[in-house]
């Protein structure tokens, strides 16, 4: 059994950040929702509060920035897409007709 | 800004209504204090109530309740003065709070202002004009006509002070003119300033502020030696609190904009740190893409099996 490891570093890697982030940002986001639902007073004004310094963020500040990771998520994507292309590519001649090509 | 409010003359019973102008908070004020029983005439409610209390309402009002012999009388002669009072002009009502300097704000109801005219006891009419000198007059009980000449006015109140409190009025004056003099008083006083208005909550500075006499003299004068210099360490108390209060609310408002500003300081530091962060692992994937993407090829390609 051939094992190509750069492959499998690749897809090891990319699974267990992945899950790791994952349940990392929900733990997070939902420790904030379960807070912020709350009744209380305070909590309400926490609310308020919070989506005041939403309201009062500047886009300006770090539109540079997300621009740039705008673009980087477009460059991935078309990364993806290449890599999708290179492995379509047949490395055996087949132009007898007695060899498969070889697709993945 | 004016409104209109009818009232209908109970007391004469012969359907007459009084036409006054009031500013709007002033008439919702006068319909919730003045219709505490819906459905009842206000002559109902006065009757209705104990005999101290309504001796004291009468007392707030400018009346001496020890004149009126029976609970009726006396029944009728504050439902007399209220109307008296809504039939007077609020602006000279005003002049006569500014003249005698008594706390009260903007949109004090009619009867408010007269509560606090009846408390006025100054004699020395300067500066008053001669519409709010009528309504002075009108509410210490003197007989006086709108179109009555100011001398004529001034005499009638003189006249109805008495004897014996003109006295006692001028000793006040001496003995407040020795303590004005002992205290060193010569401190002109500012000018008037309505107090601000309970139910704004804004507590506007601007429009604060307090009512002091112009100086210790008038107010031993008016209230008598240890009532005068009661009131005066009262006010100079009130005034010091309330100063130490503004300090420390603006204070207290400083430190709530510091940490409002580090705050947002902190915010734009945090998001920043994130997007940082993000683009980091955009750009860590994107090379480890490319070089994925190089070796794919080459593999795949360039290094043909055989």
């Amino acid at each position: 059994m051939h094992v190509d490891f750069f492959d499998f570093f690749r897809w090891v890697l990319g699974t267990v950040v992945t899950i790791y982030a994952t349940v990392v940002t929900a733990q997070s986001l939902y420790g904030w929702y379960v807070y912020l639902g709350g009744q209380e007073r305070y909590v309400s004004l926490m609310r308020r509060y919070i989506m005041l310094q939403g309201l009062r963020l500047r886009i300006k500040t770090f539109g540079g920035d997300t621009l740039i990771c705008i673009l980087l998520t477009v460059v991935w994507i078309l990364l993806i897409r290449a890599h999708q292309l290179v492995a379509r590519i047949d490395p055996y001649p087949h132009s007898d007709g007695s060899r498969a090509v070889t697709t993945r | 800004m004016g409104q209109e409010l009818s009232q209908p003359d109970n007391s004469a019973g012969a359907g007459r209504e009084i036409v006054l102008s009031a500013p709007r908070e002033a008439v919702a004020a006068q319909a919730i204090a003045g219709q505490a029983i819906a459905g009842q005439a206000p002559s109902r409610q006065l009757a209705e109530l104990p005999k101290d209390e309504l001796a004291h309402l009468a007392e707030s009002l400018g009346l001496d309740s020890t004149r009126f012999k029976t609970q009726q009388d006396l029944v009728a002669g504050v439902h007399g003065r209220r109307q008296l009072i809504a039939a007077m002009d609020r602006q000279a009502m005003l002049d006569v709070v500014r003249w005698g300097r008594r706390p009260v704000t903007i949109n004090a109801t009619k009867e408010q202002i007269a509560q606090e005219i009846a408390r006025v006891r100054s004699m020395k009419f300067g500066g008053l004009s001669h519409r709010g000198l009528v309504v002075l007059s009108l509410l210490r009980g003197v007989e006086t006509a709108e179109g009555d000449p100011t001398p004529l006015v001034v005499r009638r109140l003189k006249r109805q002070e008495g004897i014996f409190s003109r006295m006692n009025r001028k000793r006040r004056a001496v003995l407040g003119g020795l303590v004005a003099s002992i205290v060193g008083e010569s401190n002109p006083a500012p000018d008037y300033q309505f107090l601000p208005d309970p139910n704004a909550g804004d507590g506007n500075p601007a429009v604060a502020g307090s009512a002091r006499p112009a100086s210790i003299k008038d107010e031993i004068e008016e209230s008598g030696l240890f009532g005068g210099i009661s009131n005066r360490i009262k006010k100079s108390a009130d005034q010091f609190l309330n100063q130490k209060l503004d300090e420390i609310e603006g204070r207290i408002d400083r430190k709530l904009d510091e940490i409002d500003r580090r705050l947002a300081e902190w915010r734009d530091k945090e998001i920043a740190n994130r997007i940082k962060i993000l683009k980091i692992t955009l750009w860590a994937s994107v090379i480890v893409g490319i070089f994925s993407l190089i070796y794919a090829y080459v593999t795949e390609y360039l290094v043909r099996p055989h």
